[in-house]
């Protein structure tokens, strides 16, 4: 198990070198659509650490994962902005930010509270996150003005394409499982 | 009634034991015969045109005004890779979910008949024009180049036939799976839910560009977008090719082991293959586009490499064929480092012709990964080397695993024997289709290296001498399209003798057992809507920088052009 957390160190270790930082960067839907999830998912991969460590601290302050999965959703809004992602690129101190907050304050708590959560949770943040996704394409597709001074108009428009078709494949997936009775089948 | 089937008091056991003892039920079985039936009668028509075409590539024959180059590759491209496999496939496969499920439902059988109805209609469509000259566009029929419109309402009835097949299948698995909570898909209807998965999925992208063709065949709309129409295109292209594939390699996991004698595979990681190749697939399109413009270079790179992914099923498959081999051969006494495949039943066509198939696929998954490179790719692009690929891969990986079926599915379905003539008769037609491919093919590929481009009809450049040093090879070319020729004729009569005149019996269809000692293979194998939201994922991040690009940036569109 403490394999993982390595694994996910190891992750988030590459991530920060300059080279693979800058690349990822330097496109704007490739900082936002694989950065971004790569660094939570390195922290999915080192909860383990976190949770064998504090097991009290997650007994007690998530108990039934809604608190958890409440601070991962505030940590990914807020890095949907496009404010956000131009900071990042321009002061150091909200590019340190990037790379703490979503491993450790997006993937920790997804990881701890996922398993906890009612299936009523579980939909309910796809459901918020399929809204939040053809609202941001919409935003980034028919935005009138440049979004971002390091971005050009184009890459704005194709992550907003980026954004429409994650909601798409969200969407499916909640069509699959709003028609798929599991306790049927098995 | 047979006596040894015990009466469990539930029909559904009842029922799977009477169509494991009785074999497959009459309506069922019509149906198989049916799409069985036009894919070798495809074959039978397509092998003589491309017999034509060989003759006429060694300037042997000089085609007639009324039939010329053009329209016979046209006709040859779509009888074989359209009309062949998609008419094997869901033959074969509906056989195996008849077989594995327990029947197919009423329901889903009448789906079978409308989409077989319905590709028969489209294809007479697509044909007229073919004949008449107005859609010598080949197979690819890429945009600038316009055919008829007649052609693409044709592709268009193709596609909702195909659709009917894959929705059938869907609705008999979920049938299956309610009656039979807890338990795995039977491993033959895990690969047909695959395979009907990506022909769904995988033909979305050209019923988009064909409903964009359309209205520009029809000249209500001035220009297209040749880019987007070509990455639909091979969005599409791509995946029909590997639900060939796909469709190959179940015969490989579960069918071959069973007719060695052996077990086949460990069941999970063949799931696993399953799952990946459905996964991975769509995105692998752009391979056919690297020499492109208009896309950039990072692109390209990513590109490059989700291509290059599905190599890695490809070769566990490998590995697994060798490791059943091996066990089952040391099993029955083999001895020795390779002492053992002394053990195997060389002389069983049902085995000789897919093993064949197998080590084909060595060479031409070479093949495949040297083309998948960019500077590699500079220099067989659009030459006879890409058709060599093809037909190696095609013509021998996939069309030789098809005939090997052809030996048992045919008795199955139409509850005849395979007598020892005919086996004798199809090692042969193996014999001659190996020797026939592999001199059609080696000449294609090293005629392509010298410069010899593909879809163009004989010619010497008046005579230029580099030209004319193709010669040479283009006639191994005809030697070997004569020899394949020989092969088609065979194969057909073994076909027809098999569903009509074979002498009676009960022949079983082959579907080979897990090991004993194997662990359980997990519940998540099952998750079909999630492998299909993966996938969704995947073919996202492949094409949307990449189409925004195309459409936002877009040059002035095409008009229409008939360039023959
Ligand atoms: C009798 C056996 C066959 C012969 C003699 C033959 C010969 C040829 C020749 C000479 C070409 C034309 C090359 C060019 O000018 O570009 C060709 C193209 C092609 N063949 Fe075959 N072939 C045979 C069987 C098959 C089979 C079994 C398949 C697939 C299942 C197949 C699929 C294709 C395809 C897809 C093309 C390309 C069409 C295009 O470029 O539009 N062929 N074949
Ligand atoms: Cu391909």
């Amino acid at each position: 198990m403490m394999k993982s957390s390595v694994y996910g160190l190891l992750l988030l270790l590459v991530l920060m070198l300059p080279p693979a930082a800058d690349f990822l960067e330097s496109i704007m839907i490739t900082h936002m659509h694989m950065q971004m999830p790569l660094l939570v998912i390195s922290g999915i991969f080192m909860a383990k650490f976190f949770q064998n460590r504090f097991t009290g601290f997650f007994s007690k302050w998530n108990e039934n994962g809604v608190p958890g999965i409440l601070l991962f959703s505030i940590i990914l809004v807020y890095w949907s902005l496009p404010r956000t992602m131009d900071e990042a690129l321009t002061l150091t101190s909200v590019e340190v930010f990037k790379f703490i907050s979503l491993p450790f304050l997006g993937g920790v708590p997804l990881r701890d509270s996922w398993p906890k959560l009612s299936s009523f949770w579980k939909h309910a943040l796809i459901i918020f996150f399929t809204i939040l996704f053809l609202a941001l394409g919409w935003l980034y597709i028919w935005s009138p003005v440049q979004l971002c001074n390091n971005y050009l108009v184009i890459e704005q428009i194709t992550l907003g394409w980026g954004f429409i078709s994650t909601a798409f494949a969200m969407v499916i997936y909640l069509i699959y499982s709003y028609f798929m009775d599991f306790s049927k089948y098995e | 009634m047979e006596t040894v089937i015990k009466q469990t008091g539930k029909t559904q056991a009842f029922k799977d034991k009477a169509n494991k003892v009785m074999g497959i039920s009459l309506e069922d079985a019509k149906i198989t015969k049916s799409y069985l039936s036009v894919a070798f009668l495809a074959i039978l028509l397509g092998g003589i045109l491309g017999l034509l075409q060989g003759l006429n590539r060694a300037g042997m024959l000089e085609l007639p005004a009324w039939l010329n180059y053009y329209q016979v590759l046209t006709a040859h491209g779509l009888l074989l890779v359209v009309v062949l496999s998609a008419f094997f496939t869901i033959g074969y496969f509906y056989a195996g979910l008849s077989h594995t499920l327990g029947g197919l439902l009423p329901k889903v059988r009448k789906m079978a008949w409308i989409g077989f109805w319905m590709k028969i209609f489209g294809f007479v469509l697509a044909v007229i024009p073919i004949l008449m000259n107005e859609a010598s566009v080949m197979y690819t029929f890429y945009p600038p180049m316009a055919a008829s419109p007649i052609f693409y309402i044709g592709l268009v009835f193709i596609v909702l036939g195909v659709w009917m097949c894959a929705f059938g299948a869907f609705i008999n698995v979920a049938s299956w799976r309610k009656r039979n909570p807890g338990q795995h898909i039977p491993i033959l209807s895990f690969f047909a839910t695959g395979v009907f998965v990506l022909l769904f999925f995988g033909s979305i992208p050209v019923a988009i560009e064909v409903f964009t063709i359309i209205p520009w065949a029809f000249g209500w709309v001035e220009t297209i977008n040749v880019m987007v129409a070509r990455t639909l295109f091979w969005a599409f292209g791509h995946t029909l090719v590997n639900i060939w594939y796909l469709t190959a390699v179940s015969a490989w996991y579960v069918i071959v082991p069973k007719i060695i004698g052996g077990r086949r595979w460990n069941d999970l990681l063949t799931r696993i293959v399953v799952i990946a190749l459905v996964i991975m697939n769509i995105t692998g399109g752009f391979h056919h586009q690297i020499i492109d413009p208009g896309i950039s270079e990072p692109v390209k790179y990513m590109h490059v490499f989700m291509s290059l992914a599905i190599g890695f099923p490809s070769l566990m498959t490998a590995y697994a064929m060798f490791a059943v081999f091996e066990r089952t051969a040391r099993k029955k006494g083999g001895r020795g480092l390779i002492g053992w495949y002394k053990k195997l039943p060389w002389g069983d066509v049902r085995f000789l012709a897919p093993f064949i198939a197998m080590a084909a696929f060595i060479p031409a998954g070479a093949g495949g990964i040297v083309q998948s490179t960019n500077q590699l790719n500079q220099v067989v692009h659009n030459t006879m080397w890409i058709v060599g690929h093809f037909h190696l891969t095609l013509g021998m990986s996939v069309v030789m695993t098809f005939f090997g079926i052809s030996y048992w599915l045919i008795p199955y379905v139409s509850k005849r024997m395979l007598t020892p003539q005919i086996n004798k008769l199809g090692v042969i037609q193996t014999i001659i289709w190996t020797l026939g491919m592999i001199i059609m093919s080696g000449a294609m590929h090293w005629v392509g290296l010298l410069g010899s481009p593909r879809r163009t009809s004989y010619s010497t450049y008046f005579d230029n001498a580099t030209a004319l040093s193709w010669d040479p090879y283009l006639f191994f070319l005809a030697i070997g399209g004569t020899l394949l020729m020989i092969g088609v004729l065979m194969q057909v009569y073994a076909v027809f003798y098999l569903m009509f005149f074979a002498p009676k019996g009960n022949t079983e269809f082959p579907v080979a057992d897990v090991e004993e000692d194997e662990a359980p293979t997990p519940r998540w194998t099952e998750r079909w809507g999630l492998w299909i939201v993966c996938m969704i994922v995947l073919v996202g991040m492949a094409y949307v920088i990449p189409l925004v690009d195309f459409i936002v940036n877009a040059p002035p569109g095409s008009p229409p052009y008939k360039t023959w």
